[in-house]
């Protein structure tokens, strides 16, 4: 029962042309369907009031009138923001100390120590929440029963941290220090791995000292993984949201001091049941990460080529 | 900085720096570990370990909760069930978008793209809309179908198996392989190292994540851990033991994937930026 | 290999995929056939406090051998986001229990909507039909009333005193029978408050918990009973006026360092020696600070002024039945059966110091009972006493985000006061109040509903 060779082999073409459509199918249904409809769905979404998902009200663009005279909403932005500066201007400096000191050959036992600074990472954002609630009591907490010794004048021993609203974002940034640092770092390390040496060696023959040598070869080397870090570690701060509200004990904190725009959408949207007000602060959220993550690639010179 | 500046001090001093910072990371870990084996009334009388040593905390986690088992099945369930999914979902595209022409294909990427940089919060209102009107709200089909998408996979899959040579696969054609079986049995094997790092990043995704569950579940008997967790601090906040037992376990399953697939993780996790 | 190509990694979560799939279908087949055997009829109760629970379970076996064919499925499930969790249930469709607990401040998150559109049941008529109306505590049925229906049961009353470390006061040379009013208090509080090492009284400067307390007791709330949010009047300027101070600048008395164990550790170690106790709280000193039984001791809340009420509130909940509850009968005589039957009452209040809404039962002899752990004094007496002067309170739909308004305010005129503890306060906790009471009003106006 073989068939003649042309006829085979026209079968491969068609089968050769159909298999892609085939291939992406399941993805793309599921794709338009629960990915892309829905973005267009909240667009018209926004301009309705509901109760619940059952009942709506059309009020044009008074959600977005309504949010942008909230201070509530002022204030999650606010805190997103701070949170965001601090993520991406001491987490990722840290991080890329870290694994320059680590990529260094002659350190002893890197693999244990690059295990060491990833491990809170395996442990998810709410877990991690849980932990530093407890963690941050005054005056039995481990953390005050830390730095009371070393700084007794700054941290007196009944420091609260979740309960000020001053302390509320340094605590939520430390929590997410400790969670992300060695996550970063283990970015960075593959970029200065695949950094060549020779550069180096160049760069050291023509007199360069070790801050020369950074800002010459290895910051060029580093660039590409470097904004790609940038912009996921911003999107990711944009979005944060159990670790505050776990650590606030399910709420935003005194005084709203850890209410983060998600957090903002969830209570709108979920608690109280107003679908139409949660898509209005979704779109601005998006709005929000978008300028800022292409305003990131401009300025990082990156604007093109991740499309090829 | 660079190997051979540092002098025999710097280099100690780099050393002793690093075991320190480390020791500083892994200081909560330990503190968490002390705190489950520490009697109810005890939690604050020790920094760390109490003289005795119980398991009392774990005991009273699945006896007091009654339904902590039931969360720990239920995440094993969703996180491996969307593991596989997102798995067969995004290695077929991941597969047609790096070996094939179609139409569309460049308009499919950019969208891909696009969504990459858009939170998924966006979409949260409309999508329980949906999933309302679909009667999924509350039962996990509602968190298993929206998530069976992976658009990091797709780009995960399309980058390795880009690296794989065409003649390869025109060889196979030329053997008589059909599309899907060169896929079956030439492309997955090959990219075996990618599928592992894949399984664990998705794993701990769904393992991890908080919001959208706490939106689509409704019922206590379906809670996965993060949520069970998170309505436990409220109910048992005298009992910081337990709850410190119910975090540990809750954290475990990941450690122990983590340690059977860590080089193709690390590999995994990096291979989008350092090629990209 | 050749029907699975992706290697050992992901077969191994394929398996577990598939045993742990297995597993929860078979579990909840089990479950399934095991709560409701052919012909029983099945009540499913949720309740959020621990101590309910448990004390529940006990009362339940009774209910059950007297109605042969029903199974109550009770669970114990967390206050957090539990009003908002069903709200959306009742608006989503989903499936909701026949009876729940609501604690007293969420349950105005249900009346959002137009009276038809609430997932209780309308419980009114059964009330004034049943006598009920005439055995409870009417204060007790503001909360859960409105526009003049009512959608709940009270549980309780919560008359509020304060509960002290009898040993280390008594040592400090203070007569507390002496402390009449809160002048009296604070001009103890300052002999015997040591910054950082001990504090007159645990209260916090931070949530509301305490400061509504206060705020009840001088007549004060959140909402008027039309649903107007007042909690920026007089009588709120002058309360916080006076709060403030409790917490914070040089000459405060009160610190509260959080609840649960750290609570347990700062009472042992009489960083704190006097608590605001609820009669539900009391229980909980009991059974979470065991270390200081026999060395505390109960004494009524200082008044306002002299002859004024020596109590307030803290606390409460309600007993709903939903109107998704197909047998509304049955779940009524179980809600008498909890709420309303004397001996269990007496039996409960013995589990829990929780005094009944229903009056008629306080003369059992389980509330006349000295209690050890309060040095021997009749502790359901000290609370029925006071119950009496329980002041109102009223809820709305808007009482969550009134709460949290009102512990902005409260903690921005603390950082105030310790910004400038020697400025009069009085302007400026005027002007949060109002800030923070215009941002309620405003939620409220924008409500389509």
């Amino acid at each position: 029962m073989k068939k003649p060779a042309s006829e085979k082999s026209r079968s491969f073409r068609r089968q050769h042309k159909l298999a892609p459509y085939l291939f992406i199918s399941p993805f793309l249904i599921t794709f338009l369907v629960f990915g892309f409809y829905p973005i267009l769905q909240s667009l018209r979404l926004s301009l309705y009031a509901t109760n619940g998902p059952k009942s709506h009200v059309f009020v044009g663009l008074s959600n977005y009138q309504f949010l942008f005279g909230d201070a509530d909403f002022r204030t999650a932005v606010w805190n997103t923001l701070v949170y965001a500066f601090w993520s991406v201007f001491l987490q990722l400096p840290l991080a890329l100390g870290l694994a320059m000191l680590l990529s260094q050959k002659w350190i002893k036992a890197r693999g244990l120590l690059r295990m060491a600074f990833f491990s809170p990472n395996l442990m998810g954002q709410a877990f991690v929440a849980v932990l530093f609630g407890i963690l941050y009591v005054p005056q039995y907490g481990l953390v005050n029963r830390a730095l009371h010794p070393l700084l007794p004048r700054l941290v007196p021993l009944d420091t609260k941290w979740l309960q000020n609203p001053n302390l509320v974002m340094p605590a939520i940034v430390l929590a997410s220090l400790w969670m992300y640092v060695g996550f970063n770092m283990i970015y960075f390390l593959a970029a200065l791995q695949s950094v060549d040496q020779e550069l180096y060696e160049a760069a050291r023959v023509d007199g360069a000292n070790a801050w020369h040598q950074f800002r010459a070869v290895t910051v060029p080397g580093i660039k590409p993984v470097a904004v790609f870090v940038l912009v996921t570690a911003t999107i990711g701060s944009f979005q944060l949201y159990e670790l505050p509200y776990l650590m606030l004990n399910n709420s935003a904190g005194p005084k709203n001091a850890g209410l983060t725009i998600v957090m903002y959408l969830y209570q709108h949207g979920f608690v109280t049941g107003d679908l139409g007000l949660a898509s209005a602060i979704g779109w601005s959220l998006a709005l929000g990460v978008l300028v800022l993550s292409l305003f990131q690639l401009r300025m990082t010179g990156v604007y093109k080529g991740e499309a090829s | 900085m660079n190997p051979k500046t540092g002098s025999t001090i710097g280099r100690v001093a780099t050393q002793v720096l690093l075991i320190a910072l480390a020791a500083i990371v892994l200081t909560p870990l330990v503190w968490l570990i002390a705190a489950t084996t520490k009697g109810s009334n005890d939690q604050f009388h020790y920094t760390f370990f109490a003289p005795t040593v119980s398991v009392q905390n774990y005991v009273d986690l699945f006896q007091k909760t009654d339904v902590f088992q039931h969360n720990l099945l239920n995440s094993l369930f969703l996180a491996s069930t969307t593991v596989i999914v997102q798995l067969f979902f995004s290695s077929l595209a991941g597969f047609a978008l790096a070996k094939y022409e179609f139409k569309g294909k460049k308009l499919l990427t950019v969208l891909m793209l696009a969504t990459l940089m858009i939170p998924g919060q966006l979409t949260m209102a409309p999508l329980f809309e949906l999933l309302h009107r679909l009667g999924l709200v509350d039962s996990y089909l509602g968190l298993i179908i929206p998530g069976a998408v992976s658009v990091f996979g797709i780009f995960l899959f399309r980058q390795s198996i880009q690296a794989i040579p065409d003649e390869l696969l025109q060889a196979a054609r030329i053997d008589g392989c059909s599309e899907f079986q060169i896929y079956r049995d030439i492309v997955m094997p090959v990219s075996r190292p990618m599928i592992g790092a894949f399984c664990l990043i998705s794993f701990m995704g769904t393992w991890n994540s908080f919001l959208w569950p706490q939106i689509i579940l409704h019922n206590r008997d379906l809670f996965t851990l993060p949520i069970a967790l998170s309505q436990m601090i409220g109910l048992y906040n005298q009992e910081y033991g337990m709850l410190m037992a119910g975090t540990l376990i809750s954290v475990l399953p990941v450690v122990i994937l983590f340690l059977l697939l860590q080089k193709e993780f690390v590999a995994g996790l990096t291979a989008g930026a350092v090629k990209g | 290999m050749r029907f699975f190509p992706y290697g050992k990694a992901a077969l191994s979560f394929l398996i577990l995929s598939l045993l742990s799939g297995s597993w929860i279908g078979w579990n909840a087949k089990m479950a399934a056939s095991r709560r409701t055997p052919p012909g029983t009829q099945k009540l499913t109760f949720w309740v959020f406090a621990k101590a309910h629970y448990e004390a529940y379970r006990k009362a339940l076996p009774a209910f059950e051998a007297a109605h042969p064919g029903v199974q109550v499925d009770m669970q114990l499930v967390s206050n957090d986001g539990l009003a908002a969790r069903l709200q959306n249930s009742f608006l989503a469709d989903l499936d909701v229990p026949d009876m729940v607990e609501i604690e007293i401040s969420s349950s105005g998150t249900f009346f959002r909507g137009p009276l038809k559109d609430v997932g209780f049941a309308d419980l009114t008529d059964r009330i004034h039909q049943t006598g009920l109306w005439d055995k409870m505590v009417h204060a007790r049925f503001a909360p859960y009333t409105s526009r003049g229906r009512i959608f709940g049961l009270p549980h309780d009353v919560h008359p509020v005193q304060l509960a002290y470390r009898r040993d280390l006061v008594e040592a400090a040379g203070v007569d507390v029978s002496k402390i009449q009013t809160w002048d009296d208090f604070i001009r103890v509080g300052h002999q015997l408050t040591k910054l950082n090492e001990r504090y007159m009284i645990d209260l916090s400067d931070s949530s509301t918990d305490n400061v509504e307390t206060c705020l009840f007791q001088r007549g004060g709330g959140y909402f008027d009973p039309q649903g107007k949010c007042i909690f920026d009047n007089d009588v709120a300027v002058q309360t916080l006026c006076w709060y403030v101070p409790l917490v914070a600048g040089p000459h405060r008395i009160g610190n509260s360092l959080g609840g649960g164990q750290v609570l347990t550790k700062a009472v042992e170690d009489g960083y704190v020696l006097f608590l605001v106790a609820p009669d539900w709280r009391s229980k909980s000193f009991e059974k979470d600070i065991p270390r200081v039984a026999g060395k505390m001791a109960l004494m009524p809340l200082p008044a306002v002024t002299p002859g004024g009420a020596r109590t307030s509130t803290w606390g409460g909940t309600m007993l709903g039945i939903t109107k998704r509850c197909k047998n509304q009968d049955l779940a009524w005589q179980m809600a008498m059966h909890l709420y309303l039957d004397k001996p269990q009452l007496a039996e409960r209040f013995r589990q829990t110091n929780i005094l009944p809404a229903m009056q008629e039962a306080w003369d059992q002899p389980a509330f006349h009972e000295p209690n050890p752990y309060y040095s021997n004094q009749p502790l359901g007496d000290t609370y029925a006493r006071l119950a009496p002067s329980v002041p109102f309170q009223y809820s709305s739909p808007f009482i969550q985000t009134a709460k949290a308004k009102l512990g902005a305010a409260l903690v921005s005129c603390v950082q105030e006061y310790n910004a400038h503890p020697d400025r009069d306060l009085t302007p400026f906790v005027r002007a949060t109040l109002k800030e923070n009471a215009d941002d309620v009003r405003k939620l409220i106006a924008r409500n389509p509903y």
